[in-house]
């Protein structure tokens, strides 16, 4: 069995639950797939997919076994354009954080490129292939609807203080949370050009089930000093890559 | 001498209009500096960004509020503005003491203000930054038994 992540805390669990591509992550909202389509903003819904390449099959391809042995995912096969979506997760207890999205989207997504940054994570792959992951990630637990943000841009927020009701700062308001009642609607796309119609996402999580669902130990949570596992492999890791890379003999 | 309000979530416009009036009605509090991110410019029509009032004075509020400074006369009304913080910021705050509010003219601002700066009352020093007009940042709160 592949060995995700060590630790005995909660947090670590989580981790590791992300990371194995067996372990169904919980649904926490319903979007339809028009809404993925607006929120990613790469083209408008019911619009055909524009295309760089012909279809792999018309295309006169060198004869290459590991072209034979690979399955080119949906997107490659129809020569889809290359698009993104990304998401910023607040330090204050929000359920992922970028590199165990990263670590996890290689465990769970085919034919995709995860780039990660301190504030933010950014998951790269063919259009028609990101739009069925983007709706993964946007309905399953990867997404908190105050704690995470679609932002494809200014993604300026992670590290800042949560307003009042527990949102996370967005520069270019793209979520609103609406106060009578309690949901959060998305009024702009990931980079920030205004919907016909808001997307709801739903209300957010409140403070106790985020503290059992996120990946990220704080002191005010449960912090990486305690998980001792988590600390000793840490430590491992560190020792071995000190004496391999100063003096091997 | 100065104390810091540092509130654990960034306050809107709402609460901050509460938590002003209730440090108002404190004895010892002389100067208030709202501090934090500004909001975008009223176009943008941000729902904090709006007129709120300070027992009667209209201020007009411009960011959202991260810190409040305050210079206060004694020790004692440290009390007062912690009891006024947990009316008022159910999420936790916390109440440092320091110099936080300039007190003196600087040579920046004798260039910023040049021959006037004589004329600006000490009140006034240390309430904006460099690069604000003080009339568009500082708003005078009169006091009822100073009327």
């Amino acid at each position: 069995m592949a060995q995700f992540y060590p630790g005995t805390t909660k947090v670590a669990q989580n981790r590791r639950n992300f990371c194995n591509p067996d372990y169904t992550l919980e649904k926490l909202r319903e979007v339809s797939d028009e809404d993925v389509v607006k929120i990613l903003g790469h083209r408008a819904p019911g619009e055909e997919y524009p295309s760089v390449h012909p279809p792999i099959d018309e295309l006169d391809e060198p004869e290459d076994a590991v072209r034979e042995m690979v399955i080119p995912i949906d997107g490659a096969k129809a020569g889809d354009r290359v698009r993104y979506i990304q998401f910023s997760d607040s330090m204050y207890f929000a359920p992922c954080h970028p590199f165990i999205r990263a670590r996890s989207y290689l465990w769970r997504f085919r034919g995709a490129d995860a780039g990660v940054l301190s504030g933010r994570q950014i998951i790269e792959t063919r259009e028609r292939d990101l739009e069925k992951y983007a709706k993964t990630l946007i309905e399953t637990e990867y997404m908190d609807a105050g704690r995470t943000g679609i932002k494809g841009k200014t993604v300026h927020g992670h590290s800042l203080r949560l307003d009042e009701d527990g949102i996370m700062f967005d520069m270019i308001r793209r979520f609103i949370y609406d106060k009578a009642s309690g949901t959060v609607s998305y009024v702009k796309n990931q980079i920030g050009e205004e919907l016909d119609e808001p997307v709801n996402v739903g209300a957010p999580l409140d403070e106790a089930t985020l503290k059992a669902k996120t990946t990220i130990y704080r002191k005010d949570g449960e912090a990486y000093r305690d998980d001792k596992d988590a600390v000793e492999v840490l430590h491992r890791v560190h020792v071995l890559r000190s004496e391999g890379g100063f003096c091997p003999e | 001498m100065d104390i810091e309000i540092f509130p654990h979530r960034l306050l809107g416009a709402d609460t901050t209009e509460r938590l002003l009036n209730d440090l108002e009605d404190i004895e010892g509090v002389k100067r208030m500096v709202v501090h934090g991110p500004r909001l975008p410019p009223e176009e943008a029509r941000h729902p904090d960004r709006r007129t709120i009032k300070i027992k009667g004075e209209e201020v007009n509020l411009q960011v959202k509020t991260g810190r409040v400074l305050l210079e206060i006369e004694t020790e004692e009304a440290i009390d007062d503005v912690r009891e006024a913080c947990e009316d008022n910021l159910p999420f936790g705050f916390e109440v440092h003491v320091g110099t936080f509010i300039r007190k003196q003219k600087t040579v920046t601002d004798n260039i910023k203000y040049g021959e006037d700066l004589d004329k600006i009352p000490d009140e006034m020093v240390g309430l904006t930054d460099q690069s604000a007009r003080l009339s568009d940042r500082a708003t005078i709160i009169k006091r009822k038994k100073e009327q």
